[in-house]
C-alpha cells in the first residue's frame, strides 16, 4: 500500500528546494554583473527577471519550514530530481527572452543541456549571442558539473547533506563530512579555474593572436565547458573555431581533469597515494576502454580514408575520442562531417560516449567503475563455470583499497548499466520513428543520454518536439543516474494514489 | 577601316582570353562547402569565391596570417538585433587571410558579434579540405578579398517589461522572506 506524503513531507522538500534556489539566484547575479559591465541592457533585464523568479520561488518554498520531521533519503532524492527539473526551467528565461531560440521548449532544452553538462544546443545565430548570455550558458555547465547541490552544501551544512549528496549521483565521500567534501570539490574546481583560464587565455592571446579581453573570454568559456565536460562553445564551430592544435591540447587537458573523479584528484593532490590510484579498477578500466576506442576509431578513419596524413588522422581521432569518452562533446569538425564517420569510427565514438568518465566526476555515461565491475563480474562468472566445482574464485577488486564484489553490488551495477543501454535504445528508436537512419538516431541518443553533446545534426531547431522531449528526459535521467528520478516518480504516485 | 579591324581583333582577343577566365570563377556558398566539402577541394577546383560575414575574432598570428570565421547564413544580411528572423544555426567556415592582403584589417578591432554585424566580404581562395599540412583542418586559403559591406553597429534595447517584472518579483520575495523570518522569531 502506498502512503500519501504528509504536509510535513512537502514542507521538508520545499524548504530544501528553497535554500538551493537561493544559492542559484545568487549565482545568477554573476551574468547580471557581466551584462551591466558590458552595457548589454536586454540580457541584463532578463537576468533581473530570472533572479526575481528564483528568489520568489525560494521565498515561497521556505515560507513554512518543517517542524517535526528531518530530511530523509526519499525527501533528498525528490529534492535533487526537482532541483534538476526546475532550475533549468527558470534558468531558461534569459535564453527564451534573447530571441535566439524559437520557443520556450528550445530554451528549456538548452538550459537542461547546459546544466546536465550535455552540450547539445538549439541556439540560433550563436555567433551574435550576447557575451553575458554565453557566460550564463557556460556557467550552467559549471553549476551542473560541480553540482548545484554541492554548491548549496558548501554554504549550508547539517545532517541533510548526505542524502542530497548521493542523490546527485556522487558516490564517494572524499573527506569525513559531506560539507568538507563539497568544499574540497569547489576548492579543486577553483584552482583549475584559475590555472585553466590563465593557460587557455595565454594561448588565445599569444598563439592565436586574439585581443586580451577576447582571450580571457574564450579562456573562461572553454574552461567551463571543458573542465565540466559540458561541450558548449562560444562560437558555432565549437573548438574547430580556433584552428590550433595547441589550443585543442589545452582543452584536452581540461577534459581529462574533468572526467577524473574528485577522489582521484584528492589522491593526486596528496602525493603518497599516487601509485595506489593506478591500481584502482576504475583507473585501469578507463585507460583500457579509452585505448580500445582510440584504436577502433583510428582503424575506422583509416579505412574510410577521410584524412590523408597520419597527423590529421591522429589529431582528429584522438581529440574526438577524448571528447566522447570524457563526455565533453567538443568537436573540431562540422556535424555533417561527423555524420560521415561511419563503420568502425562510429562504433568507437559511440562506445566511448556510452562508457563515459569516472564516477563522482563531472562526466556522464555508464561510468568506468560500473564498466570495470561489470567486466569483473562476468570474468568471475566465466571462471566459476570453467574451474572445478570446489575451486574458490576471488571476488575482490582494488578501488582505494581492497574491496569485495558482493552480489548486491553486482546487481546494482548491472541494473544501472542496463538502464543506460535501455535508455539509449529507446531514444534511438524514437529517432528512427521520425525517419532518421539507425546510426544517426543511435549516435544522437547516446550523446544525449550520456551527457556528451557530440551531434550528427539531428539536434536542430527544426527537430520534432517529441524527439526534443525524449532527449531532454535522457539528459535528465542520465545526469542523475536514474535513482533520484525514480524516487520522484514514486513520490508522485504515492501522492496521487496513496492513503 | 584597317584601324577598325585591328581594334575589333584586339577586342576579340581580349574577350577570348577574359571570357574563359571569367567562366572559371566558381562562386559557392558556405552551405555548399559544408554539405559537399570534397567537391570544392583545391585538388579539384583551384579557386573558389565565397561571400559572407567575418565573425568572432581576427586572430593575428605571428606568421603573418589572420584567421577568422566566415559565416554565410541569413544572419549576415539580417541580424536578429536588426529585426532579422530566426533561420537555423550559423553556417561558418575558417578563413586564413595573409595580413598584407588586407592592410585595413589592422584598424578593425573585432569581427562581427553581439551588437556588431561584421564586415561583409567576397573572398577568393583555395578550399583546403583536410589539409595534411595543418593536421587535417579544412579552411579557405584566401588569395583575394573585397569588402562590400562595412561593419555595422546594432542597437541593443533594454527590455523594460522583464526588468520591471523582475524587480516586482524581487520585492515580493523579500517581503515574503521577511514575513517568514518574523513569524519564525515569534514562534
Amino acid at each position: 500500500m502506498l502512503i500519501r506524503p504528509s504536509g510535513e513531507d512537502l514542507r521538508i522538500i520545499g524548504f530544501y528546494l528553497g535554500r538551493i534556489f537561493y544559492v542559484v539566484a545568487a549565482f545568477t547575479g554573476l551574468p547580471l554583473l557581466w551584462a551591466l559591465g558590458g552595457r548589454e541592457w536586454a540580457p541584463a533585464s532578463s537576468f533581473v527577471l530570472t533572479i526575481g523568479a528564483f528568489a520568489l520561488i525560494a521565498a515561497a518554498a521556505t515560507a513554512r519550514p518543517p517542524r517535526e520531521k528531518a530530511l530523509d533519503w526519499s525527501h533528498g532524492m525528490v529534492v535533487v530530481a526537482l532541483t534538476w527539473l526546475v532550475v533549468p526551467a527558470v534558468g531558461s528565461l534569459p535564453l527564451a527572452l534573447s530571441g535566439h531560440l524559437a520557443n520556450p521548449l528550445d530554451a528549456y532544452f538548452d538550459a537542461m543541456s547546459g546544466l546536465t553538462t550535455t552540450g547539445l544546443s538549439l541556439v540560433q545565430d550563436l555567433d551574435h549571442l550576447a557575451p553575458s548570455l554565453n557566460f550564463w550558458r557556460h556557467l550552467l555547465h559549471f553549476l551542473g558539473g560541480q553540482g548545484i547541490i554541492i554548491a548549496a552544501l558548501s554554504l549550508f551544512a547539517g545532517g541533510a547533506g548526505l542524502t542530497l549528496y548521493y542523490g546527485e549521483a556522487r558516490e564517494e565521500r572524499i573527506l569525513p563530512s559531506v560539507t568538507s567534501t563539497a568544499r574540497f570539490i569547489w576548492g579543486v574546481s577553483l584552482v583549475h579555474l584559475i590555472f585553466g583560464v590563465a593557460a587557455l587565455g595565454a594561448i588565445a592571446h599569444y598563439v592565436l593572436g586574439f585581443s586580451p579581453i577576447r582571450s580571457l573570454f574564450h579562456g573562461l568559456m572553454i574552461f567551463f565547458a571543458g573542465f565540466d565536460t559540458g561541450g558548449f562553445a562560444p562560437q558555432s564551430t565549437s573548438v574547430g573555431y580556433y584552428h590550433s592544435a595547441v589550443f585543442e591540447a589545452g582543452a584536452a587537458v581540461l577534459m581529462v581533469a574533468g572526467a577524473m573523479s574528485f577522489g582521484l584528484h584528492f589522491a593526486l593532490w596528496r602525493g603518497p597515494r599516487r601509485a595506489d590510484t593506478l591500481r584502482n579498477l576504475e583507473t585501469r578500466t578507463i585507460i583500457s576502454t579509452f585505448s580500445f576506442c582510440l584504436i577502433v576509431v583510428f582503424i575506422g578513419l583509416a579505412t574510410l580514408g577521410l584524412y590523408d596524413g597520419v597527423l590529421g588522422l591522429t589529431r582528429k581521432g584522438l581529440f574526438h575520442v577524448l571528447s566522447a569518452h570524457t563526455g565533453t562533446g567538443f568537436s573540431t569538425v562540422p556535424s555533417s562531417e561527423l555524420a560521415a564517420w561511419g563503420g568502425l569510427s562510429f562504433v568507437g565514438i559511440a562506445l566511448a560516449m556510452a562508457l563515459g568518465g569516472m564516477a563522482s566526476s563531472t562526466a556522464g555515461g555508464v561510468k568506468s567503475l560500473r564498466v570495470g565491475l561489470t567486466l569483473k563480474f562476468l570474468k568471475d562468472q566465466i571462471k566459476e563455470v570453467l574451474l572445478p566445482e570446489n575451486a574458490v574464485v576471488s571476488q575482490a577488486y582494488h578501488q582505494s583499497g581492497r574491496k569485495r564484489l558482493t552480489p548486491k553490488v553486482s546487481q546494482a551495477v548491472m541494473l544501472v548499466s542496463l538502464l543506460y543501454v535501455a535508455m539509449f535504445l529507446i531514444g534511438g528508436a524514437v529517432g528512427m520513428a521520425y525517419g532518421y537512419p539507425l546510426q544517426d538516431a543511435l549516435f544522437e541518443s547516446v550523446s544525449a543520454g550520456a551527457n556528451v553533446g557530440l551531434s550528427v545534426g539531428i539536434t536542430d531547431p527544426g527537430m520534432p518536439a517529441l524527439l526534443e522531449v525524449t532527449y531532454l528526459l535522457e539528459m535528465w535521467l542520465g545526469r542523475l543516474e536514474f535513482v533520484a528520478v525514480f524516487s520522484l516518480v514514486g513520490f508522485l504516485l504515492s501522492w496521487m494514489r496513496g492513503r | 577601316m584597317k584601324r577598325l579591324l585591328v581594334v575589333a581583333s584586339c577586342a576579340a582577343l581580349l574577350l577570348g582570353v577574359a571570357l574563359p577566365a571569367g567562366a572559371q570563377e566558381i562562386v559557392v556558398t558556405v552551405e555548399d562547402l559544408l554539405d559537399s566539402p570534397e567537391e570544392y577541394s583545391v585538388s579539384r577546383v583551384p579557386e573558389i569565391v565565397v561571400h559572407g560575414e567575418l565573425i568572432g575574432d581576427f586572430g593575428q598570428r605571428p606568421d603573418g596570417v589572420v584567421w577568422a570565421q566566415l559565416n554565410g547564413d541569413a544572419y549576415a544580411m539580417a541580424p536578429l538585433l536588426a529585426g532579422g528572423e530566426l533561420a537555423g544555426p550559423n553556417l561558418g567556415i575558417g578563413v586564413r587571410i595573409p595580413a598584407d592582403l588586407w592592410p585595413e584589417l589592422a584598424d578593425l578591432a573585432e569581427a562581427g558579434g553581439y551588437r556588431l554585424r561584421g564586415p561583409l566580404v567576397r573572398l577568393t581562395g583555395a578550399w583546403r579540405y583536410h589539409d595534411p599540412a595543418r593536421g587535417g583542418e579544412s579552411y579557405l586559403d584566401v588569395t583575394g578579398i573585397e569588402v562590400y559591406g562595412e561593419p555595422a553597429l546594432l542597437e541593443d534595447r533594454a527590455g523594460w517589461l522583464p526588468f520591471a517584472l523582475g524587480v516586482f518579483l524581487l520585492c515580493a520575495a523579500a517581503a515574503l522572506a521577511l514575513a517568514t523570518r518574523r513569524r519564525e522569531q515569534e514562534h
